[in-house]
């Protein structure tokens, strides 16, 4: 899959992820860590999936699930996912 | 005589797998009375459409029927098969595919005992030695497959399924759980529930069991009961979520799609524990 070009800004994306996996795993979003790999919280590959989609849909973008594997955590993802919009 | 446990066995396209999980399921094999538990087989408009005379050596209480309108989702043969069930408690085997460990069913019934409005989850396994989406990406497919099963000398053992399968719920007995192939509920939570919906109507039903058991967790009142030591077996069959990674990626993020389409949120896995009842000691982890 490649990637999509869209102007999500980092903050935007990471601000959505922690609230979508916060809300999905019952976390306290004050005590989630950005840094901290997804399994750390139990975040598994059926929902790393199901986020996907769910992103898709929220910011109109393709995204494949494989990248949540490739940066396992919420800021290697935003890294790879917002430096990628430039490409292209 | 009204059986004690009736259930829904759903077919499509499963001839070598539909004998071994109705073996699977048979008194014999499950120790107990042939008039204590009905099979309910529900054929989707398989091209070879199963006989239930060639099951006659199983001495079970089973039926083949044929689903009157079928179509891509097995949600339609199920709730046929609800409707002809005769049983207080109904298991949903929404994928013929299956085999069953040897004391599912009498466990499911004790299961069903210990609350007035249980919803009973047994836990999903994958012959072979990584999720099937994984393994048949490594050569893994239906002769490897006999061949396991042939290594230990099933069905002399059932429990030694445990030895040549791989669990699905990464996270353990208690951790989160997208489905349960065999899930069993009195008949009026079946009823309260209206049984699986039909407006998923995609191939294999996407996410219809995904979306029964997150139902059915969330009626009132209701008590989840997971059961450990037993659980059923899945075989390869080409199933859409079991052939490839990419194909089991597409299932959940299509599946995902229709979820919010239907339910207006996303999909999520049920992640209450719930109660454990294991059959392998009795106890009851409330």
């Amino acid at each position: 899959m490649q990637p999509t070009q869209h102007n999500i800004a980092p903050e935007v994306l990471r601000a959505w992820m922690v609230k979508y996996i916060c809300g999905v795993l019952g976390l306290d979003a004050a005590t989630f860590s950005t840094s901290d790999r997804f399994d750390v919280y139990g975040l598994d590959s059926v929902e790393a999936v199901i986020m996907a989609g769910v992103m898709e849909e929220e910011f109109q973008v393709l995204v494949d699930p494989n990248q949540f594997f490739e940066y396992p955590s919420v800021d290697e993802f935003v890294n790879a996912f917002t430096s990628q919009a430039s490409v292209g | 005589m009204t059986p004690q446990v009736s259930l829904i066995v759903i077919s499509y396209e499963m001839k070598r797998e539909l004998p071994r999980t109705l073996l699977s399921l048979s008194p014999r094999y499950q120790n107990c009375a042939a008039e204590d538990c009905e099979i309910i087989v529900v054929d989707n408009n398989s091209r070879e459409r199963p006989d239930a005379a060639s099951f006659a050596g199983l001495n079970a209480n089973l039926q083949v029927l044929s689903c009157s309108q079928p179509s891509q989702s097995p949600a339609r043969a199920i709730n046929e098969g609800l409707v002809r069930a005769r049983a207080s408690l109904i298991g949903v085997w929404i994928d013929g595919a299956r085999m069953a460990s040897p004391g599912l069913i009498k466990t499911c019934l004790a299961a069903s005992r210990l609350h007035e409005r249980p919803v009973v989850a047994t836990l999903n396994y994958q012959l072979g030695p990584n999720l099937q989406r994984i393994s048949c990406e490594q050569g893994y497919n239906q002769a490897t497959e006999d061949g396991l099963l042939d290594s230990i000398d099933w069905p002399k053992d059932g429990y030694r399924l445990f030895e040549i399968s791989t669990p699905e719920m990464k996270g353990g007995p208690t951790g989160a759980m997208l489905e349960s192939n065999a899930l069993f509920l009195p008949r009026p939570l079946w009823e309260e529930l209206g049984g699986y919906d039909e407006q998923f109507s995609e191939p294999g039903g996407s996410v219809v069991n995904p979306d029964t058991l997150i139902r059915a967790v969330a009626l009132p009142g209701v008590q989840l009961i997971r059961v450990v030591g037993e659980g059923t077996f899945h075989q390869v069959h080409g199933g859409m979520s079991t052939s490839s990674q990419k194909s089991a990626i597409n299932v959940v993020m299509e599946g995902n799609r229709t979820y919010m389409r239907l339910r207006g949120k996303p999909l999520t896995q049920v992640r209450q524990h719930g109660w454990i009842f294991d059959s392998r000691t009795g106890e009851v982890i409330r």
